[in-house]
């Protein structure tokens, strides 16, 4: 019996100020839940999706074929057990799937942002959630986790608030962007920026820069899989072999990269696109711990020091075959908390699915969470 | 079937100052390094190759870095732990030198146990039946057999000079689980296994 779940809206009017000093009148932020509060309140775990992921992390949405995202590691007796804990998934801020982003009409003009829309950061993202847990009533989180873009937050709330989560979980994810990484996403922004669909951003009520956006798409799905896995998959096999028209996609591997571009436009707006990866590539784990705004805090728990982490646990995870993420990135996440004292335990789990491993690697991935949260603190 | 040795834990025990960092290199299940966090209150880490061990560490809540020793160790900054333990696990080894020094490097002190070749049983073994036992390799074969350095604890005492390591202590088991701290004569041929402290040389 496949588990139904609705996508939830959270609208605030509490004024929301971003790192960039740009105030969001309104939010709204969409999440999900699975499982049950207990009374204690005290065994709640916050997941944290990827750029292109939204709320959706578990279960079915009413008629829906397909489960969420992450649905392998989050219900009964899985992974993140939703017998046991009280899982929470909101969507991104400046994402597109029911959170506040540049595609919500902005309340000052009544239409959309587009790129009126304030850039944002991961620590924005971060600090939408801390909205969302106050409302509901969660004072301290048992863990946070998150793969890649969600790693980032993960690694952000944990150390913004000290005090709020007893442990975190990071998966296949870095402490910041290296020359190359910010090298594909700015190759995928200047494709959908070359659609002259986009039109500077006000596309809205036209046609989307569909073509743009799915090259983007493409190129990111390539680095999401290793090179053996992809010769695997498709070598050089060809679909249509007596194609007679020149430059369609022949290729199997070409027809792939196709069917992701396009299904991704569906559900993904291109603006979006640009603002997420943007964050992403300006996500610098240690410069925002330095920074300024942490200590500012707003009287909230931000500018605890990072003293209080000590003897928390932390799990760091990576896949040998993962050269967007790659393991020497997550020993680097994982020398930091060393050096924070926290009590890191890192596992590289060897696999040729590359980054994607994260979305698809269950079986180990599961052993070793589940230990994570059954052991004594 | 493999069992983990645990009669030299003691020892270990006895030779680590409370409160201190300690590494456990080949750590297994975790569980001396559990003991240690438990008993004498060290802040521990382990280093395990096996996706099982990892998981088995983590559920005690001991924290385990999954990476291969012959070469991951140079990632560690000089002088981050007061302890490098190497357990039963220096016959696994491809590059024994290179894992003491980087030992040395990341320790203050390093706690390593060998295996003797040369005792008694071993040598009985070979010269009656031709074969080295299933025991010393710890393993039916030797093609599947995790032991891949022999080594008699003369060797390994001769190693340890030429590298300018001074040994602080050293222990012995001889059969029965009798331990004797002083070399008698005959050590190596009676010793089934030692246990070393060392550091690094005061002469450099």
């Amino acid at each position: 019996m496949n588990q139904i779940v609705k996508t939830q809206i959270l609208h605030t009017d509490a004024p929301f100020r971003l790192e960039s000093g740009d105030v969001l009148e309104h939010l709204d932020i969409a999440y999900e839940t699975y499982g049950e509060l207990n009374e204690r309140r005290d065994n709640a775990i916050l997941i944290e999706h990827a750029l292109s992921g939204d709320a959706h992390a578990a279960f079915y949405h009413e008629r829906d074929r397909k489960p969420g995202w992450w649905d392998s590691m989050i219900g009964p007796g899985k992974g993140f057990d939703t017998e046991r804990f009280f899982i929470i998934c909101t969507n991104v801020l400046g994402g597109c799937s029911g959170t506040t982003g540049p595609a919500s009409i902005d309340p000052a003009t009544g239409k959309p942002y587009a790129l009126s829309f304030p850039p944002i950061t991961i620590r924005d993202m971060a600090e939408t959630q801390r909205v969302l847990l106050a409302q509901l009533g969660i004072e301290r989180l048992k863990c946070i986790a998150g793969g890649s873009m969600g790693g980032m937050q993960t690694m952000q709330l944990f150390c913004d608030y000290p005090l709020q989560a007893d442990s975190f979980i990071c998966i296949a994810s870095t402490m910041k962007h290296s020359a190359q990484q910010i090298a594909f996403n700015e190759v995928g922004r200047r494709a959908v920026m070359a659609d002259p669909r986009w039109n500077g951003g006000n596309y809205y009520g036209e046609v989307s820069p569909e073509a743009g956006l799915s090259v983007a798409r493409m190129i990111g799905h390539i680095t999401y899989l290793s090179e053996k896995m992809m010769q695997e998959k498709f070598g050089r096999a060809k679909k249509d072999k007596d194609a007679k028209v020149i430059f369609r996609p022949s290729f199997e591997v070409e027809h792939y990269l196709d069917y992701q571009g396009i299904s991704f436009v569906r559900r993904f707006d291109a603006n979006s696109y640009l603002y997420i990866t943007n964050a992403i590539d300006n996500f610098d784990l240690m410069g925002s711990l330095r920074s300024k705004d942490r200590a500012r805090g707003e009287g909230r728990q931000r500018g605890t020091p990072l003293d209080a982490l000590k003897s928390k646990r932390g799990l760091v995870v990576s896949f040998t075959s993962d050269w967007l993420y790659p393991p020497s990135q997550a020993k680097e996440i994982v020398r930091l908390f060393t050096g924070l004292n926290v009590r890191v335990s890192y596992a590289e789990i060897e696999t040729d699915h590359g980054h994607d491993a994260f979305l698809t690697d269950f079986e180990y991935q599961t052993a070793i969470i589940q230990s994570f949260l059954d052991a004594p603190s | 079937m493999y069992k983990i040795p645990t009669q030299n834990y003691p020892i270990i025990r006895q030779w680590i100052a409370p409160g201190s960092r300690v590494l456990d290199l080949g750590c297994g299940d975790g569980t001396l390094l559990s003991s240690l966090i438990r008993e004498k209150n060290v802040e521990g880490i382990g280093v395990e190759i096996s996706q099982d061990m990892i998981v088995r560490c983590i559920q005690k809540g001991v924290s385990v870095y999954q990476a291969d020793i012959d070469k991951d160790l140079s990632e560690w900054p000089d002088r981050s732990f007061d302890y490098v333990i190497l357990n039963a696990t220096l016959q696994a080894i491809t590059k024994p030198y290179n894992a003491i020094e980087e030992m040395l490097r990341v320790g203050r002190h390093a706690i390593i146990s060998v295996s003797n070749f040369g005792y008694l049983r071993n040598r009985i073994r070979i010269l009656t039946q031709g074969r080295v036992s299933a025991h010393t390799r710890s393993s039916a074969h030797w093609y599947d057999s995790p032991v891949i350095r022999f080594v008699s604890i003369k060797e390994f005492e001769t190693s340890l000079e030429e590298m300018g390591v001074e040994v602080m202590d050293a222990q012995f088991f001889l059969a029965c689980n009798r331990v004797i701290g002083s070399r008698w004569p005959l050590y190596n041929l009676l010793a089934r296994e030692g246990i070393f402290k060392i550091r690094r040389g005061s002469s450099e």
